[in-house]
């Protein structure tokens, strides 16, 4: 008979190899699903009228000129072999030259990216911090003037279109108020109020569910016990009730990072900051395949990889739960 | 110092652990970005990113070449809509009598910002990139009237038969025919001069950075991050002498409302109305800003077009009918605030040969609808508007009212949305249904207007379809014609013929410019074309 620890030992390693099986297969599926978004992609741009060179030219447009730069780019080529010679790049990390800006793709998505991951990363940190705490806060006190303000607040955040919060945001805190700048994205100050408003409708999202899990877990009869055994009513929220009901709180964490991740089109463009989202506005406008098609594979790749993170934290939260 | 944009770049390369770095540098980074007090910096908005620096490659976006390089010769603003061709980097000029050599001799002692002289090889150098067709260039139509251009766009020839440094300072191009354009065209930014030593490495790859841009104008290209901004320093070796400003930075602000504030909350030093048409009454009442404004007329003008290959619009009665069917001065004074002037032909306000006196297109809703029944639409007829979706709320706007303007004369508007890419393929087939846009000088001569909606290509290429071959001899005519009198006769009637008899299109106005610009910013120009791109060189700022 094998003893305890050895068993405990051989359990633990079955587990991490489940694990990684898990996340490979999970990988793997990853695959297909990002090569059929490029079909998609590939087969409307393709459906729908409209010449990049032409584009490019606008008012001085000239069809001699079109003719010859579009054979000198290879437009003219027949749709599948410009989609194989696509796919093939993309897989030696090749995702092609810009039609508008004339630059590699994966360069460019890859230089926009620290700014869209820093803008990202403040504006999640702000829906967490304000979020959580406000969606404890209500659930704790509910019916209550905290309750129906952070409620209300939440809403806000979730209803309004950032458009409309961004301009409120600027014409408030730097047109009136002068406190930080209109736009740009060169220093702290101007991380604040994109980082804000991009946060803030996450946020909302976060502190209602956050509040309506937490409520929940609170009805439980394990709870009921806690209480009854003497435990005061912090130690019963934190260490009892709080853990279990943010699964799915994580779960919409990490798909909400994926997300703002993949570049905040709205926000970048009102605030004038130079992100993934910026990149994704200029291909759709240019009708630049190689732009679009590289933005999409990446964006894809992000909300597959918060997917996965977010299962993967479920296991870990939740011994219950198990990869098989 | 080094911003702290590019410093998150350059960390960025390095892998996931320099984000983390850059995302500090976010939490500590207050003291990036400090600029001396004493520096003067001009700032200003741009609502696109101009993609490259390389202006063979660029059609539409010329604040770079204005400030970063310079042309053979320059086309000056000398007054309100009035401009003058004067010295660049040549110093004057001679043209053969039968109007197809022209020997330019250069400036001595012109540098590049890499320190090299400007030289006639660099000329010849640029002008055959140009056509050279591994460069793809956008602009070959600037020059593909010089004697072996067809050829060498062909990739038949290795060089441009036309294009010959005599020596060092002196560069002859000879043109396949008498052009008398030509001067005015070598003024445009499509023609700046670049640098063959600079730019012959770097391939395609010049022009998409700061590192890679190299002319000879008044500001160096220091920095610049795509979707951000592009920083210019003044050029202290500048032929002309330093510019007044050390630096001028240009912010890339797609959004409007964005744009105002950041005026408005003094980030940025002058406010294009252009591009926010909709603030023109916002500023012009504003007791703060009302000064501030300064406004200036165009050579551009705004239009409708008719297509003769689609119905109804094939017959000359009904084109006749739309022109009459439009109150053209409700449209300019109630959606551009009355900030600028009907026009009646092809050549706008400003532009050499502009005639006060062409006919007028009277407004006249009844005698559309008699032609209109004359045509054999006696209960009306049914046509289309295009517009394109993404661009701004003004064009559509103008539409929406003339929809309703011209339905009492019995037109059926149908306004149809297109995607941007949509619209020019389909417009360059010849087969956009009517659409309005407008159209600033690149030079300032006829023959960009003329040629450019009414020429054998133009005409089908705009959608216009006005296909007359006594208006393309004509044209022709008027590009070798050099007696000013007998060229401007000739011009004159072709637009009588063009606008009045044939109906080919319906001229609206050339609105005003307006910009609102900081107190603090002095000798700031209206540029004669009424272009938002504009050369910087004279400004100053307290």
């Amino acid at each position: 008979m094998l003893p305890r620890g050895a068993l405990l030992g051989n359990w633990r390693q079955w587990e991490a190899s489940q694990m990684a099986r898990f996340i490979l297969k999970r990988l793997l599926i990853s695959i297909p699903i990002m090569i059929g978004i490029t079909i998609i992609i590939f087969v409307l741009l393709n459906v729908v009228p409209g010449d990049p060179v032409a584009l490019m030219m606008k008012e001085h447009i000239s069809v001699d000129v079109v003719a010859r730069v579009r054979a000198q780019m290879h437009l003219d080529d027949p749709a599948f072999i410009r989609y194989f010679r696509f796919l093939f790049g993309a897989l030696r990390g090749d995702l092609g030259e810009s039609y508008k800006l004339q630059r590699p793709v994966a360069a460019l998505i890859l230089g926009a990216f620290p700014t869209t991951f820093v803008l990202a990363l403040w504006a999640a940190l702000f829906a967490w911090i304000v979020g959580i705490p406000a969606g404890i806060l209500s659930a704790v006190k509910k019916y209550s003037l905290p309750d129906n303000l952070f409620m209300g607040f939440s809403l806000m955040g979730v209803s309004m279109p950032i458009f409309w919060s961004a301009l409120l945001f600027q014409w408030c805190f730097a047109v009136k108020l002068g406190w930080l700048p209109v736009a740009g994205f060169s220093s702290w100050k101007y991380v604040i109020m994109p980082a804000v408003v991009l946060g803030w409708s996450s946020a909302g999202t976060i502190a209602r569910l956050t509040r309506s899990s937490l409520l929940e877990v609170m009805r439980n009869d394990y709870i009921r016990t806690a209480r009854a055994k003497g435990l005061r009513e912090l130690p019963v929220i934190f260490k009892h009730a709080l853990k279990n009901s943010l699964l799915p709180v994580v779960t919409v964490m990490a798909i909400q990072v994926a997300g703002l991740l993949s570049g905040a089109i709205l926000t970048e463009s009102v605030f004038g900051i130079p992100g993934v989202g910026r990149i994704a506005v200029n291909a759709i406008q240019a009708r630049d395949m190689p732009l679009l098609q590289g933005t999409v594979l990446f964006e894809t790749l992000l909300v597959v990889l918060g997917n996965l993170t977010a299962d993967i934290l479920y296991a870990f939260l939740d011994p219950r739960i198990k990869v098989n | 110092m080094k911003s702290w944009m590019t410093r998150c770049r350059i960390h960025a390369r390095k892998g996931w652990a320099s984000i983390l770095v850059s995302l500090a540098a976010v939490a500590l980074g207050a003291c990036s970005m400090l600029a001396t007090a004493a520096e003067k910096v001009l700032t200003i908005a741009y609502n696109e990113e101009p993609k490259t620096s390389d202006m063979q490659m660029n059609t539409s976006d010329y604040m770079i070449p204005f400030n970063v390089y310079d042309r053979l010769i320059e086309c000056v603003t000398t007054g309100p809509a009035k401009s003058a061709l004067v010295p660049g980097l040549a110093t004057k000029w001679e043209i053969s009598k039968d109007g197809k050599v022209y020997t330019l001799h250069l400036r001595k002692g012109a540098k590049f910002h890499n320190g090299e002289e400007v030289t006639a090889q660099d000329v010849v150098y640029t002008f055959d990139r140009m056509l050279d067709p591994a460069t793809k260039a956008l602009n070959t139509d600037a020059l593909d009237f010089i004697a072996g251009a067809q050829d060498r766009m062909a990739g038949k020839a290795q060089t441009t038969a036309g294009l010959k440094a005599l020596d060092k300072y002196t560069v002859q191009i000879t043109l396949e025919n008498a052009f008398v354009p030509f001067l005015a065209i070598l003024a445009a930014p499509q023609c700046s001069i670049m640098s063959e030593k600079f730019t012959r490495p770097l391939g395609n790859k010049y022009g998409l950075t700061a590192d890679t841009t190299c002319g000879s104008g008044p500001f160096i290209m220091k920095e610049w991050t795509l979707n951000d901004h592009h920083t210019l320093v003044a050029n202290p070796n500048y032929w002309r002498g330093r510019p007044q400003i050390d630096k001028l930075v240009i912010r890339i602000i797609t959004d409007s409302e964005t744009m105002r504030m950041l005026f408005e909350s003094g980030e940025i030093d002058i406010f294009d109305c252009d591009f926010a048409i909709s603030q023109i009454p916002y500023f012009t009442s504003s007791p703060k800003w009302g000064k501030q404004v300064l406004s200036g007329p165009r050579a551009g003008i705004y239009y409708y077009t008719f297509n003769q290959k689609i119905k109804p619009f094939d017959d000359v009665r009904v084109r006749k009918a739309f022109q009459m069917a439009v109150d053209r001065k409700l449209i300019l004074d109630k959606l551009y605030y009355g900030q600028g002037q009907l026009e009646n032909g092809i050549a706008p306000t400003g532009l050499i040969h502009y005639n006060p006196n062409q006919t007028k297109i009277p407004y006249d809703p009844d005698q559309a609808k008699k032609l209109l029944a004359q045509a054999g639409y006696p209960n009306g007829v049914d046509m289309e508007i295009a517009l394109v979706s993404s661009t701004g709320s003004q064009w559509q706007k103008m539409s929406e009212v003339i929809q309703q303007m011209v339905q009492k004369s019995g037109f059926r508007v149908t306004l149809k949305q297109m995607d941007e890419a949509a619209f020019y393929a389909t417009r360059k087939e010849g087969k956009l249904p009517m659409y309005t846009n407008v159209w600033s000088a690149d030079y300032n001569d006829p023959d960009n207007f003329f040629y450019t909606f009414f020429g054998p290509k133009g005409t089908v290429a705009r959608s216009y379809n006005n296909i007359d071959q006594a208006n393309f001899d004509l044209l022709e005519k008027g590009r070798a014609e050099t007696n000013f009198a007998k060229r401007a006769k000739l011009y004159n009637d072709l637009e009588k013929k063009i606008v009045i008899d044939q109906a080919a299109w319906l001229p609206m106005f050339s609105a005003k410019h307006l910009y609102v610009v900081q107190p603090r910013v002095k000798k700031f120009v209206i540029p004669w074309n009424g272009w938002s791109d504009l050369p910087f060189y004279e400004a100053r700022v307290d």
